[in-house]
Order: C-alpha cells, then sequence, then structure tokens
C-alpha cells in the first residue's frame, strides 16, 4: 500500500462552483449533482484544482496548513484524508492510481 | 376585460362551453368546469384577472370535471384534466376549486421550464423582490397573505419563476393559499380580504384562498430584481427572531425547494448561484405575531 497516495479530481471540467464565506458549493456535470462543502473541503478542493495531475497526500496537507497559517501535524493530515474520503464517496475526487 | 365585468350567466356559458381564457402572469389558459363551486371561486378569486378572447393562444387547456358514470349522483366527484387527460386521482366535487388551484400548479411547474421554477412566495417592494421558500407548515402562505395586507406587491403565494440570468423574478399573481388555523388568523389581520369558501377535509385539512389585490394582477409584467431570500417558520408562541444566514445554506435550500432544478442542470446552478449573490439571506422565525413580523420585514426592505 502506498504511504503517500497522490489526489485528483475526477472531472475538473465539469466542475462549477459558487464559493461565500469560504464555504462552496459546486455542480458537477457528470453526476447531476450539487454539494455544500465546508471551509476544509473547499480548501483541498482548490488545491487539487491546482494540481490536476495529483498531489501527493502529504503535499497537500502541507498546502493547505501554509495556507492556514498552522502546522501540518498528525491531526490535520487525519482529517483531510477524511475529507479526501467523502469526496471520493461524491466522487469528486479519487486516488491518482486508482 | 376583467373576470368582474363577466356577467355571472357568461362566466357560466364560457365555462361549460368554449372555455374560459385567463391572463396568468406569463402563461394563458384555458379552463372548463361545470361546478358551480368553480365558477363562483373564479368570479370571486380572479375577479381582477384578464379575460382573453376565444382566438386568443393557451398554453394550457385545463378542466375540472365529474366524471363519467354513477359518480355523478353518488358522492360526487372531481377530476383535473390537462389537454382532455385526467391527471391526479378524483377528489370530492366540493373540493372542485382547490382542485383547479393544484392542477394550475401542476400545470406551470411541469411546463415552464423556461424559469427555474422554486417552491417560494414571492412579494415585492420598490423593485426588489423577497422570496419566502419554505415547506408546507412553515407559515409562508400566512407571512405572504400578511405583507400582502400591508402593501407588499404579490408575485405568487407559491411559485417564483426565475429568470435564467438569477436576475429577474417574473410574476405569476394567483389566489392565496391559507390552511386550518391561517385561515380565520388571516380574515382577522386582514378584515378587508376577498376570502373564498372554505373548503375542509382536504389532503391539506382545511383549505380556503384570498384573492390577490388588483395592483398586483394589473402589475404582472413587472419582474423584480431578487433580493432577499428568507427562510420562514412558523413556531407557536416562539419570539421573533431574524438571522443572518450563510449563502451556501441559503442556496443548498432554494435547491431543495426547487422543482425544476434539475432540468437545467449547469443554467440552474448558475441562475441560483446568481440570485443567491445578489441577495440577502436570512432564517426568520415567528410565533404568530403577525403585526411584529410585518415590521420586521419593512424595516429590512426600508433599508
Amino acid at each position: 500500500m502506498n504511504p503517500d497516495p497522490s489526489w485528483r479530481l475526477v472531472a475538473p471540467d465539469a466542475l462549477v462552483s459558487r464559493s461565500w464565506d469560504d464555504e462552496l458549493v459546486l455542480y458537477n456535470d457528470v453526476t447531476g449533482d450539487t454539494h455544500h462543502l465546508s471551509v476544509l473541503g473547499h480548501a483541498v478542493m482548490t488545491m487539487l484544482a491546482s494540481r490536476p495531475s495529483g498531489i501527493a497526500l502529504a503535499a497537500l496537507v502541507r498546502g493547505i496548513a501554509d495556507d492556514a497559517g498552522t502546522s501540518a501535524d498528525g491531526e490535520l493530515a487525519e482529517v483531510v484524508e477524511r475529507t479526501l474520503a467523502h469526496l471520493a464517496e461524491l466522487r469528486l475526487a479519487t486516488p491518482v492510481s486508482a | 376585460m376583467i373576470v368582474a365585468e363577466l356577467a355571472a350567466a357568461e362566466l357560466r356559458r364560457r365555462l361549460t362551453g368554449p372555455g374560459l381564457r385567463l391572463r396568468l402572469g406569463p402563461v394563458a389558459t384555458e379552463i372548463r368546469s361545470p361546478f358551480a363551486v368553480v365558477a363562483s371561486g373564479l368570479a370571486l378569486l380572479y375577479a381582477k384577472h384578464e379575460v382573453l378572447g376565444a382566438g386568443d393562444f393557451a398554453d394550457f387547456r385545463v378542466a375540472v370535471e365529474p366524471p363519467f358514470g354513477v359518480r355523478r349522483f353518488v358522492a360526487p366527484q372531481a377530476l383535473f384534466k390537462f389537454d382532455g387527460n385526467t391527471r391526479f386521482r378524483p377528489l370530492p366535487a366540493a373540493q372542485a376549486f382547490p382542485l383547479l388551484e393544484w392542477g394550475l400548479n401542476w400545470c406551470i411547474t411541469m411546463h415552464c421550464h423556461q424559469y427555474l421554477i422554486i417552491h417560494s412566495a414571492v412579494l415585492e417592494r420598490n423593485g426588489r423582490a423577497l422570496l419566502l421558500p419554505a415547506p408546507p407548515g412553515s407559515g409562508k402562505s400566512t407571512l405572504c397573505a400578511a405583507l400582502v395586507a400591508r402593501g407588499w406587491r404579490l408575485l405568487s403565494d407559491e411559485l417564483a419563476l426565475v429568470e435564467l440570468d438569477g436576475t429577474r423574478v417574473v410574476p405569476i399573481p394567483r389566489p392565496i393559499s391559507l390552511k386550518n388555523r391561517s385561515i380565520d388568523t388571516i380574515a382577522r389581520f386582514w378584515p378587508d380580504a376577498a376570502i373564498g369558501d372554505v373548503v375542509p377535509d382536504t389532503l391539506k385539512g382545511s383549505v380556503a384562498h384570498v384573492r390577490p389585490p388588483a395592483d398586483s394582477v394589473q402589475r404582472a409584467r413587472e419582474s423584480a430584481v431578487p433580493a432577499w431570500v428568507v427562510l420562514p417558520r412558523y413556531e407557536n408562541g416562539a419570539a421573533m427572531e431574524l438571522a443572518a444566514l450563510p449563502k451556501c445554506d441559503a442556496f443548498m435550500r432554494l435547491v431543495d425547494s426547487a422543482f425544476n432544478y434539475s432540468v437545467h442542470g449547469r443554467a440552474g446552478f448558475d441562475a441560483l448561484a446568481a440570485l443567491v449573490d445578489g441577495s440577502d439571506c436570512y432564517a426568520f422565525t415567528y410565533g404568530g405575531a403577525l403585526d411584529e413580523a410585518v415590521a420586521a420585514f419593512d424595516r429590512f426592505a426600508s433599508s
């Protein structure tokens, strides 16, 4: 098992979004679903969108920590992993190897 | 010509013959019905609506008629027909007028896809539209009637027709539907209101309709710019509270309240996003003090 998998958006061109108060709503033209993402979900989606070919989990956590002015500790990594799992369930993000 | 200018006999002749053609905001509707309660309901509640000529195009051709057979005589029923085809299960004949209203709502929500249609009351002040999207039982129509009673223009009690660029709401002023206790509440709050017959024992309980003001009907071609999205919630005896609502939350509530959001796909998302962009969003709880509630809306409308 890869200890530091990379992640990417499933269909970036199919997404249209709007942000208010750092939260995000987005429409996925592939599934027809509309989603409401938290501040962290928004941050993860933004980071994934900036790296279309994929970004390793550790780099993703570091990037989010830098943007938030906090440290990339294990607690943040755990929350980001949970967020990625949630985005995968929504068919918005996927591990690159998948 | 408006409905009030038609003699009762002529109204019945049209309803039982070639059809009564009415202008309902952006749509024209042809109505046929032999039921006296439909004729009296239309005479009272659509009194200010424009009557169209026999040669004018009708977007919808509807009828509320008795079924064939013995049910004409025993426990009579009413059927709603669209283009000659029966829709919905029959209801007791005494519910023929509410059935017409519910059927017209169905016609609009199923066919007017040139708009994004949201289950929402819409009112207007100074060209700016207030949307009250809410599920049944939230006090939406009671609040809507109270605001109309105090001078807000009615665009709709039930259906917000949003242009697909999200920047205008198109009026479709029709009677305001009240249920159960709200009928007496509005009768007391708005003594001059023209309220139709109370029809008991419907699927929604007792229902009655309030005639929209003449000014609202006459200005049905004047759309309004969305300015406020307020999610109302009636809670018996609760203190009034108007709280800012995060726009993402308001957006998702509007998605849930839109009848044809999925029909429009990305265009529907864009329309709602533009609407929310241009609106202040609130959650509003009230406990039945309508004067206090109207005053709260008047305050932010004048700000």
